[in-house]
């Protein structure tokens, strides 16, 4: 199909279809290979935190359902991420539930918190409604800390470790159990989200951003996809809450704050608002980028000891540089980069 | 056309292959240190420090004093011959990054780990007692000494649930009769650590004081939080936070012309507190400070001070952090030497069986002297001193205080 200039359909089934090119299916393929030698090939701590990344991932493809593709601006990113972490270790904890229940039970409670807050968006809209996100930010991180019995008074709760049934996560073995577990649910979550967005909610969501009166105007109930869309966006991000909460196996205040917020919508600009596969670039670059950066200053730390005085700093600095760099030179992201290039060769050797 | 999409595919996942297998290799090959099976193999400790975070003016001397502490031992040969190969790495006093770094140094395979903060010291509890690995840090939280909590956790200095019930004890004696006591406290669980114990103790011991906690905010001074405090008719109070913000009550104190006395617990009771308020706002205000000031001149400062003049410093100049750092990392040391004494292989197992049997004295720096656990309490020491500031200096006015005494 590819033999021509750029990708043809004849039929609407072919049209459909996620996956349009032979190399597409191969790209598949190599990402499947390379996915499931990950765990041989890493050693704990590179697995560890490519386990943070998976569940990013989650947590990034939720907000891009909200900012991306509904063009609802969110800042309360880590205070959904709060109440979906709160739920499950609560719930799991206290209540005896199982953990899959209990996440499950995270999810959609954080859908519902999330509806909530989203009333605002009938009423608001870009920068203004991004100051009533932020306000429920703060109301979540007020309650987290302030109403003692959520953690007892201790101000941050303990969580077992994962137990399902008659399995139990070993400590020798921890972070490859847990990257099976993130892996197959972040999978899970791409493909929902992505299968989404070929359906008519998913759809009108689309619809609500490019044009909210002309939405309107073809008969898109606008007040049920804004609230809809809060409460889809926050369930994938209540998941992410829930996992960070098993996984680290401690939940505080302080992994859910504004800086939280922050950080994920700067994967999904870094990423490609409005695009499923671009969040999930963002969240690994925003992921790989601290790492990286700590063994690069190891590696010059020796002939340059002021760099790993300042290493939190120089971090803040080149997440600030990266985001600014891909506003100015490609601002829908990682994601149309991939595509230019694979324009480039597909095209070539013609321009477009 | 269609070989080349196809082949620009293979090159792409090929390259990008590449790479990941490259960090793998990298990282295992900065991990690769073989522990302590050998002779001389060196020892290794990760370090989690705050340098630039909200605690940061307190946590670089602490972060030194350690750094100066390994320096020296292994300058002298290390530990039996052991040298101590440390890993320091600042987290900004941020949970999720001391979690991080917590991960690298466990699979660095470093046999204990000294951290710093109460909120990543208690959110790594569990995760130390499954990983087997001694824990000190700068948080003197009551949960901590518990070994049945906190299996791994051992506090060298008294906890400042204690801190608080001697600065408790010490404002109604001075008091002499009803007074209200104002807690300002860091907005973390640093902060609270103190608070609920403090006010327990009041009523526990049916003490004629008033109390009660405010949260510091982060404001460019304090005066709001002032304001409150003299509707409570507070003539003391109670601050458990670092130096800085500490510094700017003394100052918005003398500012307001308010009649208020600072009892500094811990964290703001040092000779940086001191030196940004100014000489003139400190004075008269009142530290509850378990480790001995330079000042003071214990003996066990002279080691300290010795090494810090051959690196033409002195232990004046570096504060009483500085040397708070030093004795933490002595005591594990201490720890570390007796684990090597009786043979075996050097875990962290060891280590902590091996700390649960010592007692380190410290020459009179920390609390009353001697730093010592047994299997069931991490409690290293229980006695505080009491200083005030006069003419700039912190001067004693009680040694060794605990709440019964």
């Amino acid at each position: 199909m590819a033999t021509a200039t750029g990708i043809h359909h004849r039929t609407y089934r072919s049209e459909l279809r996620l996956r349009h090119t032979k190399a597409e299916y191969f790209r598949l393929a190599l990402m499947l290979v390379l996915l499931l030698s990950a765990p041989y090939v890493l050693d704990k701590y590179w697995l560890g935190i490519t386990n943070v990344i998976l569940i990013s991932v989650i947590g990034a493809v939720g907000l891009n359902i909200l900012v991306g593709f509904t063009g609802q601006i969110s800042l309360g990113q880590g205070g959904f991420l709060a109440v979906g972490a709160f739920t499950s270790a609560i719930i799991s904890d206290r209540a005896g539930v199982p953990v899959p229940i209990s996440i499950l039970i995270a999810v959609v409670m954080t859908a519902a918190v999330g509806a909530f807050f989203g009333l605002p968006a009938l009423r608001l809209k870009g920068l203004y409604l991004a100051i009533a996100t932020l306000a429920s930010q703060e109301i979540i991180m007020f309650v987290v800390r302030r109403w003692e019995w959520l953690t007892e008074g201790k101000g941050f709760l303990e969580v077992k470790r994962l137990q399902v049934g008659g399995f139990e996560i070993e400590r020798r073995m921890f972070e490859v159990q847990w990257y099976w577990i993130l892996l197959a649910l972040a999978i899970l979550a791409v493909v929902v989200a992505r299968n989404l967005f070929r359906t008519t909610l998913g759809r009108s969501f689309m619809a609500v951003r490019d044009q909210d009166i002309a939405a309107e105007a073809i008969g898109v109930n606008i007040t049920r996809a804004k609230v809809t869309a809060f409460a889809v966006s926050s369930g994938f991000v209540g998941l992410a809450g829930a996992l960070t909460a098993h996984y680290t196996e401690t939940v505080t205040w302080e992994r859910f704050t504004l800086d939280v917020s922050v950080l994920y919508l700067a994967m999904i600009i870094v990423g490609g608002l409005g695009s499923i596969a671009g969040a999930v670039y963002g969240a690994i670059f925003m992921g790989l980028l601290p790492a990286l950066l700590t063994e690069l200053v190891d590696v010059l730390g020796s002939s340059m000891p002021a760099l790993s005085d300042q290493l939190p700093a120089l971090k803040n600095a080149v997440f600030g540089i990266a985001i600014i760099v891909f506003l100015l030179v490609e601002p829908r992201g990682l994601d149309r980069i991939w595509t230019r290039m694979k324009d480039y060769i597909r095209f070539w050797p013609f321009r477009y | 056309m269609k070989f080349s999409t196809r082949y620009a595919a293979v090159a792409t996942t090929a390259a990008a292959a590449l790479a990941l297998s490259a960090c793998g290799g990298a990282a295992t090959e900065g991990g690769s240190g073989d522990g302590a099976s050998g002779d001389t193999a060196p020892i290794k400790i990760g370090i989690i420090a705050d340098r630039t975070g909200a605690t940061g003016d307190v946590g670089t001397p602490y972060n030194d004093g350690m750094l100066g502490y390994i320096d020296w031992i292994n300058s002298k040969g290390g530990i039996k011959g052991h040298k101590i190969d440390a890993d320091s790495n600042d987290y900004a006093y941020k949970v999720p990054t001391a979690e991080e770094l917590y991960k690298k140094y466990v699979n660095d395979e470093a046999v204990v780990i000294q951290g710093w903060g109460t909120g990543d010291s208690e959110a790594l509890r569990t995760k130390v007692a499954a990983d087997k690995l001694p824990f000190m840090s700068a948080s003197y939280a009551e949960a901590l000494t518990d070994p049945k909590e906190s299996p791994y956790n051992f506090v060298v200095a008294p906890t400042y649930s204690d801190q608080m019930r001697v600065a408790l004890n010490w404002i109604a004696k001075d008091a002499g009769g009803k007074a209200e006591v104002a807690v300002f406290h860091n907005d973390s669980p640093f902060g609270l650590a103190p608070v609920a114990d403090g006010q327990s103790w009041v009523t526990e011991k049916g003490l004629n004081l008033g109390y009660k906690a405010y949260p510091m905010p982060k404001t460019p001074n304090q005066v709001g939080l002032l304001t409150q405090a003299k509707a409570q008719g507070a003539k003391y109070i109670v601050i458990q936070n670092v130096s800085s913000p500490a510094a700017q009550v003394a100052k918005d104190i003398k500012a307001q012309g308010l009649d208020m006395k600072i009892v500094c617990l811990n964290w703001c009771a040092d000779e940086l507190f001191i030196k940004t308020a100014g000489a003139d706002n400190a004075e008269g205000h009142v530290m509850v400070q378990p480790f001995a000031p330079p000042s003071a001149q214990k003996p066990g400062h002279a080691a300290i001070d010795e090494y810090l003049k051959s690196k033409g410093s002195s232990l004046a100049d570096k504060g009483l952090h500085y040397a708070q750092g030093w004795y933490t990392m002595d005591v594990m040391a201490k720890g570390i030497e007796k684990a090597l004494d009786a043979g075996g292989e050097l875990t962290g197992e060891a280590v902590k069986t091996a700390l649960e049997s010592i007692s380190v004295d410290t020459g009179g720096v920390v609390g009353a002297g001697t730093v010592a656990f047994t299997a069931d309490s991490h409690r290293g020491s229980t006695g505080t001193g009491i200083y005030e500031v006069k003419g700039g200096q912190m001067v004693e006015l009680a040694a060794n205080q605990t709440p019964e005494s």
